[in-house]
């Protein structure tokens, strides 16, 4: 049976309908006595809300249902929702930015010497072992309940990430290529930037999809252990009132930053891995 | 006379006058190993003179990618001499005269043909205009007009080893080393190969020294062989290769000549491969 992609599509809706209706009127179906027992209580929208809380509460958060208009609601509140997320984004950025830099950097370093490997080689296996959600009550004493604490969250768990696939994409380089490159004239510099960092690109990339999530979960946990703003923080009030509809809102528009991020990379991607056989479409 | 001596005279005389290229003097190569030293290489002496294509022949494992890898200058040596004209090789030492096309494929992947193509030039800084039209000129040699913009995955193993040729003959070395350039391709795609290699060889002259150990290569292409022993890799024989040129590849395996030099040479050769086989 072909499956083309009108039936591919189908069924996608299908399953988003299903699962948008046992949400939303999953649980009014306790009533009928009859049913309850098939009812799981996790469908309680005290714990789960429901679809059409969830959009009442984005239009309310997002400033598009007050009375005062957007922008009178919108300077209200420092962390409305959109100030929320573009914070939340902005440390996201630099952390992803410092993180991936310092990590190719140190990469490429520790992967070209075998001597500096070899002495960084305990401390960095050392400290990956440290679960990096444990640092961030240590980072947000260090840097305050501000941005700065954020980022170096972020920083710190994208660096790693980074930094072993860049190291092990620098090591597996071909060894003919460098010495074809080095026949054809090339300088230690210029093996580097048309032999060694080509050919660690694959790998970096790899773990670029990763590190962007890894940023935003960076930022999250150490926006739920102490900030002012930010979507973690938002979450975080939110559950102080027990408001899962204004906790889902938050958790909505991360996944919608996520999959916009994660798209992102995978075009960049696509287009400087051209030459790659699993790019064939995208570059044809 | 006939114009096959006559070829053969001028040959003979050019080698005589000729200066030396590269100059190899009791050359040793030991590998230590776990348990034991390997001597790869045994006290092996050559000249190559300028403009010769010289094979250098021998069963697998006998040494013949170690020496030409120490010629290039990519390999340490363990004893003996090696001069490129009046310099001496230092090994990581890399020099400018010398071209090298390897036998496994080293294209860039994320270069495109001609980006491979004019690799050298690009990063020796030539103006853009100028290394185009060298690599126009080489694409268009190598046969591979219309690849200009492919990626190397998308092209077959043959025409890569061509864009190799090509990545390396376009810095037009003066001396071009091969390591069995063309060990890993099919025995079609192979005569073609021998059939540009030749082409170009018999305008330019460069001089060659080719690692092989396919006896019906070294005939196709050389103007001499130089056999090895098994392992530990010796100077068994040096032959010279008398056929005319410009050779066919093709016309020139079904002479009767060829037959002739391939089964005397075979015998010498055929003993060293039952002495690696045993």
């Amino acid at each position: 049976m072909p499956h083309n992609r009108t039936s591919i599509l189908v069924w996608q809706i299908a399953i988003l309908v299903v699962a948008l209706s046992v949400w939303e009127w999953g649980f009014d179906l306790r009533k009928v006595a009859a049913l309850k027992p098939l009812v799981p209580s996790i469908l309680d929208p005290y714990f789960v809300s429901k679809p059409s809380a969830i959009w009442a509460s984005f239009l309310k958060l997002g400033c598009f249902a007050d009375k005062r208009g957007f922008a009178a609601c919108f300077a209200a509140n420092d962390n409305n929702l959109w100030l929320a997320t573009l914070v939340t984004l902005k440390n996201m950025a630099w952390g992803f930015l410092f993180g991936t830099t310092s990590g190719v950097l140190a990469g490429l370093i520790l992967g070209r010497s075998d001597f500096l490997s070899k002495i960084f080689e305990p401390y960095i296996v050392a400290l990956n072992s440290i679960p990096r959600i444990a640092l961030v009550p240590l980072i947000i004493l260090m840097f305050g309940l501000g941005d700065m604490s954020k980022i170096v969250t972020a920083w710190i768990v994208v660096f790693f990430v980074v930094f072993f696939n860049t190291f092990e994409g620098t090591r597996s380089v071909d060894r003919d290529q460098i010495a074809a490159s080095r026949l054809l004239g090339a300088s230690e510099v210029t093996v580097l930037r048309t032999v060694v960092i080509p050919s660690a690109l694959a790998w970096v990339f790899a773990s670029l999809t990763p590190a962007v999530s890894f940023a935003l979960i960076g930022v999250i946990v150490g926006e739920f252990i102490g900030a002012e703003r930010g979507l973690g923080k938002l979450i975080i009030e939110a559950e102080a009132r027990a408001n899962a509809a204004e906790m889902m809102v938050a958790i909505f528009i991360m996944m919608i930053v996520g999959i916009i991020l994660a798209f992102i990379v995978r075009r960049i991607q696509a287009y400087l891995l051209r030459w790659q056989p699993q790019f064939d479409q995208q570059a044809a | 006379m006939s114009a096959a001596n006559v070829v053969r005279l001028q040959t003979a005389a050019m080698r005589a006058t000729a200066t030396t290229r590269i100059t190899v003097e009791a050359l040793d190569k030991r590998f230590k190993n776990a348990t034991a030293d390997v001597v790869a290489v045994d006290n092996v002496s050559f000249e190559v003179k300028q403009g010769e294509f010289v094979a250098l022949l021998g069963p697998s494992g006998c040494g013949k990618s170690t020496i030409l890898n120490m010629v290039a200058g990519l390999l340490p040596k363990s004893g003996g001499r090696i001069r490129i004209d009046a310099d001496e090789v230092v090994h990581g030492a890399i020099n400018r005269k010398v071209g090298y096309v390897f036998q496994r494929d080293t294209v860039f992947p994320w270069r495109t043909v001609e980006a491979n193509i004019g690799y050298g030039l690009e990063i020796a800084g030539i103006a853009k205009p100028v290394r185009a039209e060298k690599v126009a000129r080489a694409i268009a040699t190598a046969g591979l007009a219309g690849f200009e913009k492919s990626f190397p995955r998308q092209l077959s193993g043959g025409m890569r080893q061509r864009v190799a040729l090509m990545r390396t003959l376009i810095m037009e070395p003066e001396i071009l080393l091969m390591d069995e350039p063309f060990g890993a391709l099919d025995t079609h795609t192979k005569l073609e190969m021998h059939k540009t290699l030749l082409e170009i060889w018999e305008r330019e002259r460069q001089t060659v020294l080719f690692v092989t150990h396919d006896l019906g290569e070294a005939l196709t292409l050389s103007s001499r062989i130089i056999l090895l022993s098994a392992r530990p890799g010796r100077l068994k024989e040096d032959f010279a290769v008398p056929f005319d040129r410009p050779r066919d590849p093709v016309a020139l395996r079904g002479s009767e000549e060829f037959s002739r030099l391939y089964s005397h040479i075979w015998n010498s050769l055929g003993e060293e491969f039952r002495r690696t086989k045993a």
